[in-house]
This record gives C-alpha cells, sequence and structure tokens, in this order.
C-alpha cells in the first residue's frame, strides 16, 4: 500500500462517521408536540389537571419522565444502529441530560411552591437549545434558541401572558420548527 | 529526510481501525468489522495488538445477554496517529 492509497483509506475511514442529524430532528419534534399537546390539555381542562392539589404537579413530571425513558430507549436504539457515537453526539446527550435534570428540579421545585415553572424553563430550554445549534453549526436551531430567550424577555415586560400560550409559542418556535429542519436536513454535520 | 513511519498503523486493517476511532467517542465491533471489511477472527486479532500497545481501549458489556464490545482511542493512541499522518505527508510530498 503507497503513501497516497494510505491517505484515502485515512480520510475514507474518518469521512465514513459523520454525525446523523435526524434522530435529533426527531427528538425535537417528538418533545415539541408533547408539551405544546400537554399545554394544551391543560389549557382546555384545568378543572381535570388541577382535580386535587397533586394532580397538576403528577402530570407535568410523570408523563415527561415517561417521555424521557422513551427518548433514552430511541437514542440507545439509534446508537445500536449507527454503530458509533461521535464527539458531537457524546456532547448533546451530555448537555440535554443535565437539561432533564434541571427541568424536572424546576417543575417539582416550581409547583410545589404553587409557582408558574414557565418562564425558567424557557430561559433553561433557550441555553440548551442555542447550544446545541452552535454545536452542530445549525442556524435554525439557533435561532430557534435565540427566540425562546427573546420569549423569556417578553415574558417580563408582558407577564400576564398566559403560561400554556408561552409554552406553545416557546415549543413550536424552539423545539419543532428547528425539529423538522433538521429531520429534512440533507447533509449531515 | 522523511521519518520512518509506525509500523504498528502500516497494517491497513490496523490503520482502518485507528482512522475510524479518531473520528468518533466511541463504536462498536460490528461497525468496525464493516468499514474495515475484515473477518470476525482477524479484527480481534488487530483489535488485540491495538489495545496491548494501548493505542485503543476496548470495553466488553452485555447487552440482552449478547457480549458486546465497543472501542475508543486512547491519548497515546491519538498521539502515534497524528505522528504517523504527519510523517506519511511527508513521504508523500516527497513521493
Amino acid at each position: 500500500m503507497n503513501t497516497t492509497e494510505q491517505i484515502g483509506l485515512i480520510n475514507e475511514a474518518i469521512n465514513k462517521t459523520k454525525e446523523q442529524l435526524r434522530p435529533l430532528g426527531v427528538n425535537f419534534i417528538f418533545w415539541g408536540l408533547l408539551i405544546i399537546a400537554m399545554s394544551l390539555g391543560h389549557w382546555l381542562f384545568p378543572a381535570f389537571i388541577q382535580m386535587t392539589s397533586y394532580s397538576a404537579l403528577l402530570y407535568w413530571t410523570l408523563l415527561p419522565v415517561l417521555a424521557m425513558v422513551y427518548t433514552v430507549y430511541y437514542n440507545i436504539q439509534v446508537r445500536d444502529k449507527t454503530g458509533y457515537e461521535t464527539h458531537i453526539g457524546r456532547v448533546l446527550k451530555i448537555i440535554w441530560s443535565v437539561f432533564n435534570i434541571s427541568w424536572i428540579t424546576i417543575v417539582i421545585a416550581a409547583l410545589s411552591s404553587g409557582q408558574n415553572p414557565s418562564p425558567t424553563i424557557i430561559f433553561l430550554l433557550g441555553i440548551t437549545v442555542l447550544s446545541s445549534g452552535l454545536i452542530i453549526k445549525s442556524r435554525p436551531v439557533s435561532l430557534g434558541g435565540g427566540l425562546l430567550f427573546l420569549l423569556y424577555i417578553g415574558h417580563h415586560f408582558y407577564p400576564e401572558i398566559n403560561p400554556f400560550m408561552l409554552n406553545i409559542l416557546g415549543l413550536s418556535f424552539g423545539l419543532l420548527i428547528p425539529g423538522f429542519s433538521l429531520y429534512y436536513h440533507k447533509n449531515d454535520a | 529526510m522523511p521519518k520512518p513511519l509506525d509500523k504498528l498503523l502500516l497494517n491497513p486493517v490496523r490503520l482502518t481501525i485507528v482512522s475510524t476511532l479518531m473520528g468518533v467517542a466511541e463504536c462498536d465491533f460490528n461497525y468496525l468489522k464493516k468499514v474495515t471489511e475484515t473477518t470476525q477472527g482477524n479484527l480481534s486479532i488487530q483489535l488485540k495488538k491495538l489495545s496491548e500497545e494501548n493505542y485503543i481501549r476496548i470495553r466488553k458489556t452485555f447487552e440482552n445477554n449478547y457480549p458486546k464490545t465497543n472501542c475508543s482511542i486512547t491519548a497515546r493512541g491519538k498521539k502515534c496517529f497524528e505522528t504517523f499522518f504527519i510523517n506519511l505527508q511527508s513521504y508523500h510530498t516527497k513521493g
């Protein structure tokens, strides 16, 4: 094997391992749709969701925890199918794991003390989405994170905004639209 | 004068393994088998050689009662690969 062939072999081996953006898009779409549906459910049927003093807390923790279990299972399946984990994939896994832990902590702390967790979660989601967008160099995802920041700032000037509306707007622009853009992205990072 | 090349990385299968691991955090045995286009036995031998020289780290786990082998590159492996690549380019430029 001559040097040209060896360099070609190295290039080929490295170029084969690319970050797959479609599964990340699936995660964004899944979580966007889930939280929008949950917000609509709570908005339309408040008497049912707030039936007891703990029912809203259960609604906003139990369903997301079950969804997290499904997400972890889905991502393990994707990892097993591709056969490798890229450095970018590992970084994304870590930052989204930290987001999930922070999110559950905020929800439990806020709902236990009767506060609205939505603005803090929108802020946290903004940080995580913006970081993800910058890491994978995706403009739609970075813009989604930026829009979440704007929504958070907007909430301070207009605190009367319905928290479910805030969730629906934030998740639509911050996760759902960037998720579809990743899903239909042709070239992987 | 070009520097001598690392003999361990002159083997195409071992070079493919190390090149692949340079681009990922971790990858499994089946993926390496696919990219190296070699037999299971030969791949095991080459992985063992790289592991013995501390170029790669092998992590064995069990999944659904089946053994699973995951590999990642070590700091020494990265350094040796980078040196190998620089030396290879010097040969390539002169050639």
